[in-house]
């Protein structure tokens, strides 16, 4: 009996001593972050928030994080401040954001161009407020055969300011035809003016796969996808959000279990054969260790400080450089269609490195003398 | 910017500007000095009631039934107005008199003292953080695959805007 709770004790001991990484602290500070209430209790010391503030500020989460701290003591600290920064520059960036969308929107639609705008400003709408979810350039898909009279289009001056990303497909859903996606698009409306989105499944789609084909190092990611599947519409029909494809398939569940792992988020209303289901530990560990430094330069191509051309010109590098492009595992699964399961990824990695070496020799970079 | 002298009829400034109000404040954003400023509540009243009809007196006085007190001192206006003028946030600059010149919002606490039953009005610039805290993304015309690498959030064909 007492050797019973002395081992009770240790293990509460341990379980205090636990010092939380980076990556499992911006879980923490993330976690139901995208609910309008009753997020769960925040799980931070002061001094964690401090640490993790730089990590969500930086990968696009600050205004996350305030709405998470808001209600809390650690709210009046200078690290939630700047998280409150974040969060009243987003508010304004979104009123300015809608602008320009409505622009692109009306320009497009005088001139007969069927749209669909992606993720975004579309993504943003899966939260309370809009302001939670930032967003620069305006993605918009049009059909192939008006690829070309948008292009023109969107070069006119009047919206040259209005940066827009014009898609004549979308990479992430190549498994479903593109005419079904815009039968299926919804109606919306940004300030009188009529938008199309995607549809609920074919969104949560994206934003999985899209999540796992950028080897899920932004954190926004896996909120947009915690908060479409706590949002989903009563008339959710999982076959057209999984598609066909068995891979494709996989990864989306992969990545909706990642979201209740990582992030809490609630599966309530997810099949359990969707929902429920091992995450394999290569992918948590991954993601994690990828949240240790979210940053846009920290990816590939902006992590390689040379190019593999010059590489070979001075090869004393080239082992750190090829150490630099090591693929991310997550990354080099999607990239080579392979399948999310707990099998070693080294194959998968492989198969991605001898894909861009044939690339690279295919097509070398051109690069500056 | 005219001077409006003794800011009789102080008026707001519309034009150029993105206005975004939550719950406790008000977001400004000019487009002409792009610029972001926060507007707690009470500077947030003072600015509304900016009509260009309005008197310093009148404004306490709305001031009053707005927040629901007995009496918003004067003074409270003023320096409201000499923010707001400050940060071009008024159609016309505001000189206060001279009592108020130049009044550090401590000064401003402490002319209230305890009396002061409103919140001090407060205009603060809302700016992105240091340098170091916002080195995690890429910067103008550095080179990017996408627009979540740069920290306009926009990719520009192939380098961040």
């Amino acid at each position: 009996m007492r050797s019973c709770a002395l081992s009770t004790c240790f293990v509460l001991v341990v379980v205090n001593l636990h010092v939380k990484s980076r990556g499992e602290l911006v879980s923490a500070a993330l976690a139901g972050a995208w609910r309008k209430s009753q997020p769960p209790t925040v799980n931070l010391t002061q001094a964690e928030l401090d640490e993790v503030v730089p990590l969500l500020y930086g990968s696009g989460a600050g205004a996350l994080g305030w709405w998470r701290v808001r209600t809390t003591e650690l709210s009046e600290s200078d690290s939630a401040q700047v998280l409150h920064q974040a969060y009243r520059l987003q508010s304004l960036q979104s009123v300015i954001h809608e602008e320009k969308i409505c622009k692109v929107f009306r320009l497009l639609r005088a001139h007969s161009i069927d749209a669909i705008l992606l993720k975004g400003w579309s993504a943003a709408g899966l939260y309370p407020d809009r302001a939670l979810r930032p967003y620069g350039d305006i993605d918009v898909v049009v059909r192939p055969e008006q690829h070309e009279r948008a292009t023109e289009l969107l070069a006119r001056p009047e919206v040259k300011d209005c940066w827009v990303d014009l898609h004549e497909s979308i990479d992430e859903l190549e498994d479903r035809p593109g005419a079904a996606l815009f039968d299926r698009a919804r109606d919306t409306v940004i300030a009188d003016e009529a938008v199309k989105v995607l549809s609920a499944e074919d969104q949560l789609a994206l934003l999985s796969i899209h999540l796992l084909k950028h080897g899920a190092w932004r954190p926004l990611w896996l909120c947009d996808i915690s908060a479409a599947i706590e949002n989903l519409p009563s008339n959710f029909d999982w076959n057209i959000c999984l598609g066909k494809n068995r891979t494709r398939r996989g990864w989306i569940k992969a990545a909706i279990r990642l979201a209740n792992k990582l992030l809490s988020a609630s599966i309530e209303s997810v099949p359990d054969e969707v929902g429920v289901g091992e995450v394999p530990e290569w992918l948590t560990r991954s993601v994690l260790r990828q949240w240790q430094e979210p940053f846009a330069i920290n990816q590939p191509p902006m992590s390689h400080p040379q190019s593999m051309a010059s590489v070979l010109r001075h090869p004393t590098t080239l082992v750190q450089a090829l150490r630099q492009r090591w693929p991310n595992p997550i990354l080099a699964t999607v990239s080579i269609n392979g399948s999310i399961n707990s099998l070693p990824r080294f194959p998968y990695q492989i198969g991605n490195c001898l894909t861009r070496a044939r690339r690279f020799l295919i097509r070398p970079p051109r690069t500056a003398h | 910017m005219k001077q409006n002298v003794g800011g009789r009829f102080p008026r707001a400034r519309t034009e150029g500007l993105v206005i975004q109000e939550l719950p406790d404040e008000v977001l400004v954003y000019d487009r002409e000095r792009d610029k972001a400023h926060c507007l707690n509540q009470t500077a947030a009243l003072v600015w509304k009631y900016c009509d260009g009809k309005s008197t310093v007196p009148s404004i306490a006085k709305r001031l009053e039934q707005d927040l629901k007190t007995e009496t918003v001192d004067e003074k409270v206006v003023w320096y409201a107005l000499g923010q707001l003028s400050k940060d071009h946030l008024l159609e016309e600059n505001v000189t206060p008199p001279a009592l108020l010149s130049g009044m550090s919002r401590r000064d401003m606490v402490r002319v209230l003292g305890l009396a002061a039953v409103v919140a001090v009005p407060v205009v603060t610039s809302i700016v992105a953080p240091t340098p170091a805290q916002a080195a995690t993304c890429l910067g103008s015309g550095s080179p990017c695959t996408g627009g979540v690498q740069c920290c306009s959030g926009i990719c520009n064909t192939g380098s961040c805007a």
